[in-house]
């Protein structure tokens, strides 16, 4: 019986070996099986540490362990643990993954095998993002992850995949390495010689870094990690990209791999840079107010295809997320941590059901649908919930991230408040005038046209287990919100309380 | 069982049966509404169990915790909350028994009375919350509960838009609402509403006039007021004891119920404007219900009147001389009107509107009165339940309604002539347009096909009628309200002496005025004399009633969905375009190569990423 720091290893090596495994020629049969485990086996093991997570010590990270690299020199080691943040997150990437796989299985995509290939790639790097503590670990399961999105979206993507592709890889790329700028930056100003998180957290508290330095660093994060998680201007890649993307993949990217930036921002950049923080806290929350909430939250009830207003949906709630960011205080970051898993899970079931009405009405124009509720109530049914779900109605995880980023946010800002709130009511109209246009009213002409050629059935079981899987996690979440909040309380308590964020730290 | 325990098996059970009927019982409407049904039987019974067996109590447990700031999921179980867990429990009861018939034949019945349970578990929830946000978690609920129940003709348009617009505009009044319940959080500590009540009587509650006007923006949402109100006669769309329970006994009172719980929140300023808006809701609705033609519209319009009427009654409460301002028994003696008309006009509004379901049923879903006529002889159950209600709505002496009206009209009149005068018209014209309702739908002659095929609904359907007119005769009488409300019946205000008989004067008088030139005026005909006789001021009551819903869709179509569009453009053509290109130029570097990588396959992609991960390594291990 393998101990639990072993589990998370394996965990991480699972879909990463299947994905090996596949490449090495497995018949095409075998494949599917064994992909098939290689999703299940994560969210099992995920669910195991989570029971298994010591309330008490949330702010440790539990499960440690280390793996020589051959890059002792540069103080880079395979560090894997999880602490009370880290914990929500991983769980996220386990139940999407799980979801996004087992949908993939079935979606008679071309060439399965290197589809499926991929997307364990991405479930991997995924995984191995939020469970490691080196930062450079941190940062290349990222980029592995990242990669096989974009030949996904190249390759199996829909209308203009190729123009898609390629702003994807260009925004995605040049966030990811000014946010490699960041990392090593403080890796060389904290004099650590590591870029083991916990020993740069001692460094720097032992030495502190001046209030400049924590500036353009600071910057730096968060130009980098504020572009990978689309921040108003610089999201343009996302609704374009999600539109595009196959459903897999948009399932695993908006909801789980966007958020390493905000992980990053919380993990790294908050205990590490709180005068930096503090010095763009104002900027950052204008622009994810009046650009992410605002200004995106019209541009979404200008869209008439489905997936781009999901996408864009996106784009508009990561604009809370930054905002409970900006107020840098425990219930803010708490809020952001529990709107990130909530929105996961509700972004990637919302994609889930958009290919699903996709089969059915062969569009994703929104104009040219209507009354789809008749032949499929459970597609219906489950497009509600999601919808009601992503608009933050009580009962589901979102709500309770938003309401938690709102009560932070004021004392902040009430202006910037009573901003964030009007765009639920945005978000309330768009939601819903979505859902009323794919499923009420009379059939269209248009989709009683398609209807005679194929007739559509309602939601079979290929689809609605993963949905089912979504679907329960939110549900969980917004009946019992303590599952998260507890260790999130608990970590963030120790490297983030508004006391520590604002009492200056010793400059050099 | 404790009472603690009653009280959270009363607000389980309805969720319970609500997940069992979407997860097992979707092809069985017929297990599904029986169960709904039992399961609101079981609520009425615990809730006169509660109200009867006296214990007040408050309990809660912590619910979610971020540093100091946690949310609390918790029971306040005091009088206000006993009469209205009774109002709901019984009211919603006889409800449910009177769907069993009149959605008998539905082929989506089961998500019918999934939909009743769980408005029933949301509406519960709010009667027993002990904090704000539970009230707005709950308060949230009950707008989806009304989303769902209002769509239930889902492949109508008119009934789709309706849900919608339902939704949407509560969202509006519950932006104030949120804004409200954080700003309160951070003002005085705490959001518990008894915590709260200790805090005004040691005088250390904070005030500020900008946080009960939004609290208040919650109640003008879900309680229909001007401006917001709008989206409540578009909600007869759904079912008619949908609109009988959602929208007329139970939800769009909780915004009036919302108010007396945060009553201790109040300054005199609010408490005016809320006196005004009640007011104008009041009069404005009354003249819409006048040129209605569909029988539902008129109960809503009517509906919208009477929560002013209550509203109007709540502000009043600030207003009432021989107290001395500022403490809570002032408030209260508002806040109590308010409550007793709320409860009255919940039997007699939910009678009126099962016995319009009952009309439709028996007449073949014909909705339009001048289409109806002499059901009274075809309909005799239907005909005497509707009658009593109507005569308990204007205020009959003798009938609920009487009392809760002249307990509101008494409190108008000794503080504030003017709104004295518009409540008294108000009911002069709540009158007049219900006896022209009851005229025409019931005496004459069948005027249609589906009138002369009528036919008494069964027993399923009258029993909750009947039930419901006993309490609408009985609902007002002190010992009945007094047994229900226990220490809220003894605030509301009680004319006595010279003020006794001016307000039983008045009361009797715009009733007669009102009845008697209905009565005279409408023949029972195909068509409404006021637009023969009078057709300007019938064409300007018309103008009035869509006026706002003109203003609205310009609003909509025009301004937000162009300005949308713009943005939309703007970002496409900026965002997009240009700043993306010079962004891109920046970082063109990247840009060429992603571009060189991106024309190769997507073996390049990879090759790229094991080439720099390789260089990495040799580096590290000194090869270089």
């Amino acid at each position: 019986m393998p101990d639990n720091a072993q589990l998370l290893q394996l965990a991480i090596a699972t879909p990463l070996g299947a994905a090996l495994i596949i490449a090495c020629g497995l018949p095409k049969r075998f494949s599917t099986k064994l992909a098939a485990a290689a999703f299940t086996l994560p969210a099992l093991i995920a669910l195991w540490l989570w029971s298994q997570f010591p309330a008490e010590n949330a702010h440790q990270y539990a499960f440690l362990s280390t793996t020589y690299t051959g890059l002792a020199d540069f103080g880079i080691s395979l560090k894997l643990g999880l602490n009370g943040i880290a914990l929500p997150m991983f769980l996220l990437a386990a139940i999407v993954g799980l979801a996004a796989g087992y949908y993939a299985l079935r979606s008679g995509a071309e060439r399965l095998k290197l589809y499926l290939l991929l997307l364990l790639v991405m479930h991997g790097g995924l995984l191995g993002v939020f469970a490691s503590v080196d930062i450079f670990f941190f940062y290349f399961f990222h980029e592995l992850a990242l990669i096989p999105t974009f030949i996904m979206v190249g390759v199996w993507g829909g209308r203009d995949r190729h123009y898609a592709a390629m702003k994807l890889t260009i925004y995605l790329t040049a966030g990811a390495l000014l946010s490699l700028l960041g990392l090593i930056a403080l890796y060389v100003k904290s004099g650590a010689n590591s870029f083991d998180l916990i020993e740069l957290k001692d460094a720097i508290a032992a030495g502190g870094l001046r209030g400049s330095t924590q500036n353009w660093i600071g910057g730096l994060l968060l130009l980098g990690f504020g572009t990978l998680v689309s921040l108003w201007p610089l999201h343009t890649w996302a609704p374009l990209g999600y539109g595009a993307a196959p459903s897999s993949a948009a399932m695993l990217h908006a909801g789980v791999l966007k958020k390493f930036g905000l992980y990053g921002l919380i993990q790294i950049a908050l205990p590490l840079l709180p005068l930096g923080m503090q010095h763009w806290a104002w900027k950052l929350a204008l622009l994810a107010g009046l650009g992410n909430v605002l200004v995106v939250g019209f541009v979404t009830l200008a869209q008439r295809d489905l997936k781009q207003m999901i996408g864009y949906s996106s784009v508009m709630h990561m604009g809370y997320c930054f905002l409970g960011l900006a107020c840098l205080s425990t219930i803010g970051t708490g809020g952001v941590v529990l709107l990130m898993v909530a929105h996961g899970l509700s972004v990637a079931l919302l994609f889930l059901l958009a290919t699903s009405i996709h089969h059915r009405t062969h569009s994703f124009d929104l104009s040219e649908m209507g009354g789809l509720a008749q032949k499929t109530p459970v597609l219906a049914a489950f497009f509600v919930a999601a919808t009601m779900a992503s608009i933050g109605l009580p009962g589901f995880a979102n709500f309770w991230g938003e309401l938690t980023v709102f009560v932070a946010l004021w004392k902040f800002s009430p202006g910037l408040t009573a901003v964030a709130i009007a765009g639920v009511v945005i978000s309330a109209i768009y939601g819903l005038r979505a859902a009323a246009r794919v499923f009420f009213g009379p059939v269209s002409e248009q989709h009683q046209r398609v209807q005679a050629q194929h007739p559509p059935a309602d939601l079979d079981w290929r689809e609605k287990l993963p949905a089912l899987i979504l679907l329960a996690a939110l549900l969980f979440f917004g009946f019992y919100p303590k599952a998260i909040s507890q260790p999130v309380d608990q970590a963030l308590g120790y490297s983030a309380t508004p006391k520590a964020l604002f009492t200056p730290l010793k400059t050099r | 069982m404790t009472m603690l325990q009653h009280a959270i098996l009363v607000l389980l059970l309805p969720l319970a049966s609500a997940v069992v009927i979407a997860l097992f019982l979707r092809r069985q409407g017929a297990v599904a509404s029986w169960l709904s049904t039992a399961t609101a039987g079981a609520i009425a019974a615990i809730s006169i169990i509660l109200l009867l067996h006296g214990e007040r109590f408050e309990n809660s447990i912590e619910w979610l915790r971020f540093g100091d700031f946690a949310v609390s999921l918790g029971i306040k179980f005091d009088d206000l909350a006993a009469l209205m867990l009774f109002i709901v429990g019984c009211v919603g009861f006889l409800i449910h028994v009177f769907s069993l018939g009149y959605m008998h034949d539905d082929a989506a019945r089961a998500r019918f009375f999934g939909g009743l349970s769980i408005f029933m578990f949301s509406m519960i929830g709010i009667v027993l919350a002990d904090n704000l946000f539970m009230i707005f978690i709950f308060w949230e609920l009950v707008g989806f509960s009304s989303w769902l129940l209002i769509n239930h003709y889902h492949h109508k348009q008119s009934a789709a838009d309706a849900a919608k617009k339902a939704f949407i505009v509560n969202r509006v009044g519950d932006f104030g609402f949120l804004l409200g319940i954080i700003m309160c959080y951070w003002l005085n500590g705490t959001v518990n509403l008894s915590e709260l009540a200790r805090l005004g009587d040691t005088h250390a509650l904070v005030f500020s006039l900008a946080l009960p006007l939004l609290l208040f923006c919650g109640a003008v949402g879900k309680s229909a007021q001007m401006p917001l109100q709008v989206w409540l006669p578009d909600a007869m769309e759904g079912p008619t004891p949908v609109s009988a329970l959602i929208h007329a006994a139970t939800m769009v009172a909780a915004g009036i119920y919302m108010l007396c719980r945060i009553s201790v929140l109040m300054v005199p300023d609010v408490l005016t404007l809320i006196m005004w808006v009640g007011t104008a809701t009041a009069l404005y609705a009354a003249l819409c219900a006048v040129v209605q033609r569909d029988i539902k519209k008129v109960l809503a319009y009517s509906t919208l009147s009477q929560l002013g009427c209550m509203v109007a009654a709540f502000g009043l409460g600030s207003n009432l001389p021989g107290h001395d301002g500022g403490g809570t028994a002032v408030l209260a003696a508002g806040g109590a009107a308010a409550m007793f008309h709320l409860t009255t006009h919940a039997f007699f509004k939910a009678l009126l509107f099962l016995g319009a379901g009952s009309v439709i049923m028996g007449c073949h879903h014909e909705q339009d009165i001048f289409k109806l006529g002499g059901l009274r002889t075809k309909m005799p159950v239907t005909f005497i339940t509707f009658t009593i209600g109507v005569l308990a709505i204007i205020g009959l002496p003798g009938l609920a309604g009487f009392f809760s009206k002249d307990a509101i009209l008494y409190l108008a009149m000794e503080k504030n002539t003017a709104v004295f005068a518009i409540l008294a018209f108000t009911a002069v014209l709540t009158s007049f347009y219900m006896v022209r309702l009851w005229k025409i739908t019931f005496l004459g002659e069948a005027r249609s096909d589906a009138a002369k095929r009528a036919h008494e609904s069964g027993l399923t359907m009258t029993l909750p009628l009947i039930m419901l007119a006993v309490l609408s005769v009985a609902g007002g009488y002190s010992g009945v309200f007094g047994q229900l409300a226990g220490s809220v019946a003894e605030l509301v205000p009680e004319a006595h002496g010279s003020a006794h008989t001016i307000i039983l004067m008045v009361s009797l008088a715009v009733m007669t005025v009102g009845a008697g030139s209905a009565l005279l005026f409408y023949k029972t005909a195909a068509t409404d004399t006021l637009e023969e006789q009078a057709r300007v001021l019938f064409a300007g009551l018309t103008w009035l009633k869509e006026s706002f819903d003109r203003l609205y869709d310009y609003y909509v179509a025009k301004v937000q969905q162009r300005f949308a569009m713009l943005l939309n453009f703007l970002e496409q053509i900026f965002l997009a375009g240009l700043i993306i290109r010079g962004f891109a130029g920046i970082v063109g570097m990247i840009g060429y190569g992603a571009r060189a990588l991106h024309t190769g396959s997507l073996h390049a992609y990879v090759f790229w990423f094991l080439f720099g991960a390789a260089l990495l390594w040799a580096f590290a291990a000194g090869v270089f």
